[in-house]
C-alpha cells in the first residue's frame, strides 16, 4: 500500500500504525539495554505520548529515529536522576522442563553464567547481539536503529559472541 | 585472537553452502549453536512487553487530562494576576472620580470630603460622589444615615431615594431608610425636598416622612446621639426601632405576636446588647431571648 511518508502522524489511524511498528522495537532496544530496572514500558508510552504531542513536526520517516533517540534520552535522564551507578538487571532466563533434574540444575547453572556475561559485556555490544539473534533482526535494521553502519553492528555482534565463548568454555554441554 | 572469518560470516548469515558444510564439522560447531540457541532464553518479551494501541490511547487520554489541569493552573494563576493588575489600574487611574463609602453592620465611619466637609456615617450606610466634580458642585447620594458637617462654599446637596437635602455650609442628620425618611438640621439652614414637601429647616427643626405621612418636630439635641453611641427615638414604631438595633448590633430579630408599629420612645446604647434589648422591650411589655447565634427573639409577655 503506498503511504505518503510525509503523512501528517496526528491522525490516530496514522498513529497506530506508527505505534505497532515501532513500540517492540523500542522496547526491546531498551530492555536489552538496559535491563528491566527503569522500566523500559514506561518510557516507550512516554516516547510515544512526546511523540503524539509532537505529531505535526515529525513526519511518518523521522518517527523511528524519534522514538529511539527520545526513549533513550528519557532512559539516560532517569538514571542520571537517580544518581546510581548503572547496574544491569540480570535478565532472569525461562526455565526448562520435562528434564532429569541433573540437566535442569546444569541447565540453569549455564544459564545463570550466560546472564553474568551478559550483563557484563558493553551496552551496545549487547544490545546488537540480542537484537540479531533472539529477535532476528537483519543488521541492516540493527544499524538502522542504532544510527550506525552495518559494519560496525557486525563487529559487535562477533565481539559479543567471542566473549560469551571465551567464558562459557568451562560448561560441558549436553 | 585470530580473525575467525567463517564464524564471522557464519554470524552474518553470510556462508555459501561449501561453507557451511565446512562450518559445521568443526570441533567447535556445537559449542557455536548452543550459544545461539541459549539467547533466546533471554526474549526481552518473556519478561516485559508494551501495551496494545488501545491501552496506550487509554493512558496519552489520561496524560492529556492530568496536564490540561497542568496547563489550567498556571492560567489561571496568570489571568488572576491580569484580572487584579487590571483592576487596580482601572481604579486607580481610570476612575472616572466615582468615590463610594460603606459602612456594615456594627460600624460608623467618618469621611473627610474634597472641600473639607466630614460625613459621619451611621451602621449599613453608603454614600458616592463623583470626586473629580466636587469643586462645581458638590453632589452625594446617600443610603442609610449619616450627620453632615458641611464647610462653607456653594451648595451641597445629599441625594436619597426619600428626598433631596439641600444646604449652604451647615451640620445636620440625613436618615434615609426603608420607610422612614428624617432630616435634623442642628446648624444653619437646611432645605429639604421630597415628593411635594418642601421645608427649610434651622437648628433643632427636624423633617420625617414615616411609613408616607409628613411630620414636623423640634430637637434640642445639638448633634446626634448615634455619633456617641446612643440610639434614640421620639415616636418611632418599633419596628423601625428593632431595625436600628440590628444593624448596631449585626443580629437579626424576629418578633412574635406584636404589633411593631407601637411606637416608642426612649433609646438604647451600643456597647450592651442586653441591656439595648430590655431598654426596648421594658417599656414596651415585651420579652426577648438571645439564641447562640446572634438571633434574638421579641414576644408578648404574656407567650
Amino acid at each position: 500500500m503506498p503511504k505518503d511518508l510525509s503523512d501528517n502522524i496526528c491522525k490516530e489511524a496514522a498513529f497506530e500504525r506508527v505505534y505497532n511498528k515501532y513500540s517492540n522495537d523500542v522496547h526491546d532496544f531498551l530492555y536489552y539495554k538496559y535491563g528491566a530496572q527503569y522500566n523500559p514500558r514506561d518510557k516507550v508510552q512516554d516516547a510515544f505520548i512526546k511523540l503524539w504531542d509532537n505529531c505535526k513536526q515529525v513526519t511518518f520517516a523521522k518517527a523511528k529515529s524519534f522514538l529511539f533517540t527520545v526513549a533513550n534520552n528519557m532512559m539516560l535522564n532517569e538514571i542520571k536522576h537517580q544518581k546510581v551507578v548503572l547496574k544491569h538487571q540480570k535478565l532472569k532466563p525461562k526455565h526448562y522442563t520435562n528434564e532429569t533434574p541433573e540437566f535442569v540444575l546444569e541447565q540453569e547453572q549455564y544459564l545463570e553464567k550466560y546472564n553474568t556475561v551478559l550483563s557484563k559485556l558493553k551496552e551496545e555490544q549487547r544490545v546488537a547481539f540480542l537484537l540479531s539473534k533472539v529477535e532476528g533482526k537483519k543488521h541492516s535494521e540493527i544499524a538502522d536503529m542504532l544510527g550506525v553502519t552495518q559494519k560496525v553492528v557486525e563487529y559487535r555482534i562477533y565481539t559479543a559472541f567471542n566473549i560469551l565463548k571465551t567464558e562459557l568454555e568451562n560448561f560441558k554441554i549436553k | 585472537m585470530a580473525e575467525d572469518d567463517l564464524l564471522k560470516k557464519w554470524l552474518n548469515n553470510e556462508l555459501s553452502d561449501a561453507e557451511m558444510v565446512a562450518f559445521s564439522k568443526r570441533e567447535d560447531y556445537a559449542i557455536n549453536k548452543n550459544i545461539i540457541e541459549k539467547a533466546l532464553h533471554f526474549k526481552a518479551s518473556e519478561f516485559s512487553k508494551v501495551k496494545d494501541f488501545e491501552s496506550f490511547k487509554q493512558t496519552y487520554q489520561n496524560r492529556l487530562q492530568v496536564r490540561s489541569i497542568q496547563w489550567f493552573k498556571p492560567l489561571l494563576r496568570i489571568a488572576s494576576v491580569v484580572v487584579i493588575a487590571l483592576a487596580v489600574y482601572f481604579t486607580w487611574f481610570m476612575n472616572d472620580g466615582l468615590i463610594e463609602k460603606q459602612t456594615l453592620y456594627a460600624e460608623t465611619t467618618t469621611i473627610e470630603l474634597p472641600d473639607l466637609s466630614s460625613v459621619t456615617l451611621n451602621a449599613d450606610s453608603k454614600i458616592f460622589y463623583n470626586e473629580e466634580s466636587w469643586q462645581d458642585a458638590r453632589k452625594l447620594n446617600l443610603v442609610g444615615e449619616a450627620y453632615f458637617k458641611v464647610a462653607k462654599g456653594t451648595t451641597f446637596d445629599v441625594i436619597t431615594d426619600n428626598g433631596t437635602v439641600t444646604v449652604v455650609g451647615t451640620e445636620f442628620n440625613v436618615k434615609s431608610r426603608d420607610k422612614y425618611f428624617e432630616v435634623i438640621c442642628y446648624e444653619g439652614i437646611v432645605r429639604v425636598v421630597s415628593d411635594t414637601i418642601t421645608r427649610q429647616l434651622k437648628a433643632g427643626n427636624t423633617y420625617r416622612i414615616l411609613n408616607n405621612s409628613f411630620s414636623e418636630a423640634k430637637s434640642t439635641d445639638i448633634a446626634p446621639q448615634w455619633l456617641d453611641q446612643r440610639s434614640r427615638f421620639k415616636a418611632v414604631p418599633l419596628g423601625e426601632v428593632i431595625s436600628e438595633l440590628e444593624r448596631q448590633y449585626n443580629v437579626k430579630v424576629s418578633v412574635k405576636t406584636t404589633d411593631s408599629e407601637r411606637l416608642f420612645t426612649g433609646g438604647f446604647s451600643h456597647d450592651n446588647l442586653e441591656n439595648a434589648l430590655s431598654a426596648i422591650t421594658q417599656p414596651m411589655n415585651l420579652k426577648f431571648e438571645i439564641s447562640s447565634s446572634n438571633q434574638v427573639l421579641i414576644h408578648g409577655n404574656k407567650d
